[in-house]
């Protein structure tokens, strides 16, 4: 029993379980679910960027269309909670499979080229389309409104703590679905993918598919932290597509525990964003810290923090480095 | 139909300076196989260069000078950080780069304020001309000019010396040149510096035209990542053609419908990824691996 206390995954359900009760009064819910949005978001991105190896720095396209998808449904088709994040989940999966056919066939440096560019392009369409997307203003008016389930219940998660446990239960379901993902067969492959493409497509495996594969998976769950993010804000905007913004993503898989940590993103988006509130406030001038600090952790710390420590690295597999 | 001409010829100027910046940022793309995200800061930071330089020392001095202190600062850039991730994860120098370039922009609102200036065009060139269809900015043809003679040196120095032969081979297989002997090391940093003085000469050359702004130099890195896209990396004269699409695209896309300006270029890289996927003059290239 005590090793199952001292997993990873029970630490963090149990620190988000009892958070509130420490910053409730202190003003930071907002901030807390913003952590929690982004940790489902980054981590089902690492699931291509960390597991795949492939580049990707255009998930916030996911991010920002699953935003759009949620309040689109919500206020054309059906006034719900659940049929609208899965359609933004669906939606997202499908334009990840329909980027996918292009992407899944490059690597590494071209692969990083053609997302930014992709998901520049897919930002422009979104701020210029004002009549669906409410262009510069945004999409507003997205409501949250009360969990039914066949009109058996009814859960209101229009205040902030019931919004709270609302987002703490999907990142809960959303972390044991990868664990589930990573360390599966599939994950198996993908890791295997990452290693050596050539020696993976020789013991049998289509490459392509798998990475095509890991990119709809990595498109799915930004498409549900974007929704539960419009929900949040009460909004959905471009801003969240632009490029800059799926660095950040990037950023927070670096700082938390390097390209190979299954938990890394946790601390990574939990410090990531502290920092920006904290030294924001401060100076006018935070790209200039944030930039400088982005230089000293690929120098000094390019295995994140839970990688200097030795914590939880590749979860466990044996790391295999290739030195060219 | 004179706005025709002029935004045209708007489109071919813009064209052949994107062909200039997206030149410098493919060298470095194709010899360190790194992203350089610095590319617009050092442009930018040519033009601010430019903005200081110009009432002390005049045009042509600053032309010259301005670009080579952006070529020492790419210098530095390279020996002090970049050269440590070659090799790496691709992701590292591109962070690493992008990190670089947010300090830049802060750095530039420090030393020269929030606000945006713009730079009188040297007195030579000043005013428009009568072309005998329509009247055109003297400064727009001058800059051509400018950008024409720069892509011509360039395609001297690569093809034509025997330093620009070893580069190309760096393009195509960088160990292999290490293999023949080859201080690939100094032809890395070497090659920064002239990507970076590329970026800067651009900066100075576009300063009149644009207005100067602590953001501008991201206005440039993604025509840059563009026009590499459609004209294929590694390729001379794709950088050139994919620069005057671009250029041409974002000019001549006002004429039908303004507010597709920002887009066109990405919709045109859609369309050559789908007919091309390695761009127009792309081959087959160790970046694919």
């Amino acid at each position: 029993m005590v090793r199952y206390f001292r997993h990873p995954m029970f630490i963090t359900f149990a620190v988000f379980l009892i958070l509130p009760a420490f910053i409730m009064r202190l003003g930071g819910m907002t901030l807390a679910i913003e952590v929690m949005i982004w940790v489902i978001f980054v981590m089902g991105f690492n699931i291509l960027l960390g597991y795949t190896g492939l580049p990707s720095f255009g998930h916030g396209l996911f991010f920002g269309t699953g935003a759009y998808i949620f309040g689109l449904i919500q206020q054309n088709i059906i006034a719900g909670t659940w049929i609208p994040i899965l359609g933004s989940m669906l939606f997202c999966g499908m334009i990840a499979g329909i980027v996918g056919l292009f992407l899944a066939r490059k690597r590494g440096i071209y692969f990083a080229l053609l997302t930014i560019a992709l998901t520049q392009m897919f930002f422009f369409i979104a701020f210029l389309w004002d009549g669906v997307t409410g262009g510069e203003n945004g999409l507003m008016g997205i409501e949250r409104y009360p969990l039914t389930l066949f009109g058996l219940f009814s859960i209101p998660i229009e205040g902030i703590l019931s919004y709270y446990y609302f987002v703490f239960v999907i990142l809960m379901v959303s972390l044991i679905l990868l664990w589930k993902i990573v360390h599966s067969p599939l994950g198996s492959v993908l890791y295997a993918t990452k290693q050596n493409e050539v020696r993976a497509k020789y013991l049998g495996y289509n490459a392509v598919l798998y990475k095509w594969i890991a990119l709809v998976i990595s498109g799915i769950f930004p498409g549900l932290a974007g929704a539960l993010y419009a929900m949040l804000m009460h909004g959905a905007f471009a801003n969240p597509m632009h490029w800059t913004k799926s660095g950040d993503a990037v950023m927070m898989v670096l700082v938390g525990g390097g390209l190979n940590n299954f938990f890394g993103p946790i601390l990574g988006a939990a410090i990531f964003i502290a920092l920006r509130d904290i030294i924001s406030s401060i100076t006018e001038n935070w790209y200039l810290f944030y930039g400088l600090l982005i230089v000293f952790i690929i120098l000094f710390l390019p295995e994140g923090i839970l990688g200097y420590f030795r914590v939880g690295h590749a979860s466990g597999r044996e790391q295999v480095v290739e030195e060219v | 139909m004179a706005e025709f001409y002029s935004q045209l010829f708007n489109g071919l100027v813009l064209g052949l300076l994107f062909g200039v910046i997206a030149l410098g940022f493919m060298l470095i793309l194709g010899v360190m196989e790194v992203i350089n995200f610095t590319h617009g800061a050092l442009f930018a930071i040519g033009a601010y260069f430019a903005l200081t330089l110009q009432p002390y020392l005049g045009y042509w001095a600053s032309l010259i000078i301005a670009p080579l202190v952006v070529g020492i600062i790419g210098l530095f850039i390279e020996w002090s950080a970049v050269r440590r991730v070659y090799g790496k994860d691709p992701l590292f120098g591109l962070l690493m780069t992008l990190g670089m370039a947010m300090a830049f922009e802060e750095i530039i609102r420090i030393f020269w304020g929030k606000i945006g200036y713009s730079i009188a065009a040297p007195k030579f060139v000043a005013g428009p001309i009568d072309l005998g269809f329509i009247w055109y900015s003297k400064y727009r043809l001058f800059m051509a000019a400018l950008a024409l003679v720069l892509i011509g040196l360039v395609w001297i120095f690569l093809e034509k010396t025997p330093y620009g032969a070893i580069i190309k081979a760096g393009v195509s297989d960088s160990e292999m040149v290490l293999a023949l002997g080859k201080n690939l090391r100094r032809i890395r940093t070497v090659v920064f510096g002239l990507g970076a003085a590329l970026a800067g000469i651009a900066g100075v050359i576009a300063g009149p035209m644009w207005s100067l702004k602590p953001t501008m130099g991201w206005e440039v890195l993604m025509p840059a990542f563009v026009i590499v896209v459609i004209g294929g990396i590694g390729s001379f004269w794709g950088a050139l053609i994919g620069g005057l699409i671009v250029g041409l695209s974002k000019s001549l896309s006002i004429l039908v419908w303004p507010r597709l300006s920002d887009l066109s270029m990405y919709l045109i890289m859609a369309i050559v990824l789908v007919a091309r996927p390695r761009g127009l003059m792309g081959q087959k290239s160790l970046l694919e691996q």
